[in-house]
């Protein structure tokens, strides 16, 4: 008893040490986290002297010394005697200021979230991988292998974030491995591979064809033809009308058989992310400076860390200055003394899927051509935290990953089941090597040989050179199909319904220095109609694309200033057209806040301003309108998710088909509604919901409270670490694309110079340190949201006297 | 068991404890400032009626002393954020509060078992 007794607070403070040493759920392991020592007190950096300060780092792996030196924004200039250098001192740094992001990404695209988070990881995990990203991954590693300048790059990237990691003891880690509880592992150039495929996944991976498949199903192929144009009604495509064509079209491949498929069932929703981007160039007659202007900015899903990250990388043969992404090396977007470059996504179909009819449970063959032919398979393995691992095996056939088998529930309500998936993003490409070549490029020629080696996700190319040229490539890999080919599910069993091959690379969509003095793109449709290949049949609205042609075309003398004018342009084109059809239709309003809301509207200037009331009450109705048109025919059945129609066919209807059968209602039994009636209701329930919402109308119907845009933390539902309620106006079909969850990830616009070097300003909501604890971490915000940038220190030396630079580093060589 | 120590002498066993933690802290993991303080309570000879509170108010100490001091030395948003997240309203020195008393009872624990292992 004694004995016991003497025993007893050794064994409390044992399990209390224990207890503190791990995380529990999602309590992080507070002892560790704690100490003020070992834990999340360490992370924090005192805001940089405006003194220049100096340090010196010893890196394996370099040749010769690199000197870096950072700006005020904490943008590293690198300097290098030779490439390889430069990109281990480029994946150093990286990891210096966003290491927990880059494997945090690189675990997610590669399924691996559940080595972090537990079992709750998993649904994601077999998800990505049964979609495919480590079997693509590896295919466009052996793609990137067969250029040895890509091995190299990718190989010193690897060890420079290798020699980052090494230098780190458990207690300076980045603050996330201390609230996850978890070590960083070692970084290899797959990893770089995983990345640059899960942009795929980010932009190229939205597929529509099973939603349109139980659409067919229901209502038949004239409905769903009627209801889904393969065109806009009103559009301004990318490659202006009359572009003149430089090569001669290949056959285009016979037609599938028409084919109706099971479609398939499924219970939970999902949403579309607003996810687009505008760039543009202006040729010189249009510009003040009389050289050729380029801006561009990504839209994505905001996060913190930021996307991406800024660096000027200069070595013999490159000094470019621009955004980079964090697990990746080069430059993505930016621009050198010569040249500059944007993107933005193209809405091309590459994505398919292929009903498989397989011949027993055995899964071991498969129906094609006539013949039962071998699936292959592959396996998965995924580490649990906290649980036994786990084995998957992923069936294939020759057209890809069957994702689903049809007795599983898929992870989102788009992927049909029973279903193998053909993907760009599983080919093999060479994406590393085309910004490379970018990075370095001179002029048009090489641009245009840099896009060549480009596979996926394909973008629109936007450039302009200091000799004056401007040009825009839709550029990528596009399989050549049949006209509609792939919009529906397909036969698997049938040849004609396979990819056979690609659009030749000089065939894809292109324009170079078009009279009317400027190019553009916005996610619209990339082509009229009389391009001769298939594309894909459905783009992002044309709202965003028109509205900034129509702003280019009638601006002249243009400056820095005019065109981050244009960034930030918050016209609602949409309201333009919708907001008289609908005010001709409704019933003048009784009651004070209806009156009141309506009056309102009449006095909008139909700009989507941070604070417009205006456009808190349009944007709710169109929503709430639709909604009343389509959902009753459209989503009524949860075990079949079909699409609306977008709002181009609506206002189609709106305008020539009062007497449509969908306006009616079809919940209400006894009642036939006509267009008058949905209209008006809609507005009443939609002011309703703002009532309940915001009280009663007045400031707290500004659009930004109503929108409230933010940017968070990649891990979900982590607010201390996020900006939330961040005052700015736009939306989705604005130029300023700013939404809730997504907007402009990286604003920048680039003037051009003959002699001199290159002008630029550029923001990203952000900052450049991933590290919450750094004035860096989120510094930009403020000035992004204003609307506002920053001039982009071009150096061409490291010693530079523009009283910009706070830190330099010297990397010298580790013996 | 001797249960009345001079002020003098419990103020230099806090001393000396505050001392060793925090120097464990910087060459050591974070849980040996629990192992040091037992075996400071064993070696010492600290009483188990006092070892707790000397360890406690001695981990108190060295911790939330640590965490304004860090604080002080990097001022940054970093501790507010943290104070939400946990959450204390973003109250800072609800932070340092926190971290003191996981150190101090760390401490005091451990101290408490030191003692009552020499003191069976």
């Amino acid at each position: 008893m004694k004995y016991i007794k003497s025993i007893f607070p050794l064994a409390l403070a044992i399990i209390w040490t224990y207890a503190l040493h791990n995380s529990w759920g999602t309590l992080p392991p507070l002892g560790k986290l704690m100490s003020p020592f070992h834990g999340f007190w360490v992370n924090a950096e005192a805001p940089e002297s405006s003194e220049l300060t100096e340090e010196n780092l010893q890196i394996p792996g370099l040749e010769k010394t690199v000197t870096v030196v950072y700006d005020e924004m904490g943008v590293p200039h690198v300097f290098a005697e030779n490439d390889h250098d430069l990109y281990v001192a480029q994946g150093y740094l990286t990891a210096k200021d966003r290491l927990w992001q880059m494997e945090f990404q690189t675990h997610f695209a590669g399924g691996r979230i559940s080595e972090i988070v537990g079992e709750k990881g998993m649904v994601s995990d077999q998800f990505q991988r049964r979609m495919g990203a480590v079997y693509g991954a590896e295919k466009s590693f052996e793609g990137m292998k067969e250029d040895p300048k890509a091995t190299e790059t990718l190989q010193a990237y690897s060890d420079g974030v290798n020699a980052y990691i090494e230098s780190l003891t458990e207690r300076n880690y980045p603050l996330e491995y201390k609230l996850l509880n978890y070590a960083p592992e070692k970084w290899t150039p797959i990893k770089s591979a995983l990345f640059l495929k899960n942009m795929s996944f980010v932009l190229a991976s939205g597929t529509d064809d099973l939603k349109m498949t139980n659409i067919l199903r229901k209502y038949g192929k004239a409905v769903a033809e009627d209801l889904f144009p393969n065109y806009p009604f009103v559009e301004s495509p990318i490659i202006p009308v009359g572009t003149p064509r430089d090569f001669k079209p290949v056959p285009i491949p016979e037609s599938p058989t028409d084919f109706i498929g099971l479609g398939s069932a499924m219970k939970t929703p999902e949403k579309d992310p607003n996810i687009g981007s505008n760039n543009w160039a202006v040729s010189g007659n249009k510009t003040v400076s009389g050289l050729p202007m380029l801006a561009n900015d990504p839209h994505l899903t905001l996060s913190l860390p930021s996307i991406w990250y800024q660096m000027q990388l200069v070595a013999p043969g490159v000094n470019v200055y621009g955004s980079t992404m964090p697990g990746t090396p080069n430059v993505i977007v930016g621009f050198n003394k010569n040249v500059a470059w944007g993107v933005t996504n193209v809405g091309s179909d590459i994505l398919d899927w292929y009903q498989v009819k397989f011949k027993d449970a055995s899964k071991a063959e498969y129906w094609h051509d006539g013949k039962w032919k071998k699936t292959t398979m592959r396996i998965e393995k995924f580490n649990i935290k906290g649980k036994e691992s786990f084995v998957d095996t992923i069936f294939f056939t020759h057209h890809g990953p069957v994702v689903y088998l049809s007795h599983e529930k898929p992870f989102k309500s788009n992927i049909p089941v029973g279903h193998a998936l053909r993907w760009i993003a599983h080919e093999k490409s060479q994406e590393l090597t085309t910004f490379y070549k970018l990075n370095r490029a001179a002029n048009y020629a090489d641009y245009a040989q840099a896009l060549t080696y480009y596979s996926a996700p394909a973008q629109n190319f936007i450039f302009a050179s200091n000799q004056g040229d401007i040009a825009l490539w839709v550029n990528g890999k596009f399989p050549l199909k049949s006209y509609t080919q792939g919009k529906y599910l397909l036969d698997g069993t049938d040849p004609k319904a396979d990819w056979t091959g690609f659009i030749p690379q000089s065939h894809n969509p292109h324009a170079k220095n078009p009279v009317r003095g400027f190019l553009s793109s916005a996610n619209q449709s990339s082509v009229d109609p009389s391009y001769p290949y298939y594309m894909g049949w459905q783009y992002a609205p044309s709202e965003r694309g028109r509205r900034i042609n129509e702003r280019l075309e009638a601006m002249s003398k243009i400056t820095m200033d005019s065109l981050r004018g244009l960034q930030n342009d918050n016209f609602n084109i949409r309201a333009r057209t919708l907001l008289p059809l609908l005010m001709a239709k409704l019933k003048s309003p009784t009651g004070g806040v209806y009156a009141q809301a309506a009056n309102e509207l009449k006095r909008w200037n139909l700009q989507n301003a941070a604070d417009s009331q205006g456009a808190t009450i349009f944007e709710n109705w169109v929503s709430l309108l639709h909604d009343a048109i389509w959902s009753d025919e459209f989503a009524a059945d949860e075990n079949a998710p079909m699409n609306s129609p977008s709002v181009d066919r609506t206002i189609k209807m709106m305008q020539d088909e009062p007497n449509a059968i969908w306006w009616d209602n079809v919940k209400t039994k006894n009642k036939k509604e006509n267009m008058e009636e949905i209209i008006s209701a809609s507005f009443k329930a939609s002011i309703d919901t703002l009532v309940k919402k915001h009280g009663p109308i007045g400031s707290e119907w500004a659009w930004y409270k109503h929108k409230q845009t933010g940017v968070r933390h990649l891990i979900p539902g982590m607010d201390a670490l996020s900006r939330l309620n961040i005052p700015t106006g736009g939306g989705g079909t604005i130029v300023n694309a700013t939404t809730t969850k997504t907007g402009p990830s990286w604003r920048m616009i680039v003037e051009l110079s003959k002699e001199g070097r290159p002008k630029a300003h550029g923001v990203y909501p952000g900052g450049q340190s991933g590290n919450p604890g750094s004035a860096h971490y989120d510094d930009l915000i403020d000035t992004w949201a204003k609307g506002e940038l920053r001039s982009l220190l071009y150096l061409d030396k490291p010693e530079d006297a523009t009283g910009r630079l706070r830190k330099k580093i010297i990397l010298s060589i580790k013996k | 068991m001797n249960h009345s120590l001079s002020f003098s002498y419990q103020l230099a066993i806090v001393l000396v404890m505050v001392v060793i933690g925090a120097i464990a802290g910087i060459y050591l993991p974070w849980y040996a400032l629990g192992i040091l303080f037992g075996l400071l309570a064993y070696i010492l000879r600290i009483p188990t009626g006092r070892a707790f509170i000397l360890g406690l108010v001695s981990g108190f100490l060295l911790w939330a002393i640590s965490a304004y001091w860090m604080d002080g030395q990097h001022p940054s948003s970093l501790p507010g954020r943290m104070a939400n997240l946990f959450p204390l309203g973003g109250s800072v020195t609800g932070l340092y509060v926190v971290t003191g008393v996981l150190g101090g009872l760390t401490g005091g624990l451990w101290a408490w078992a030191g003692a009552k292992l020499r003191f069976k």
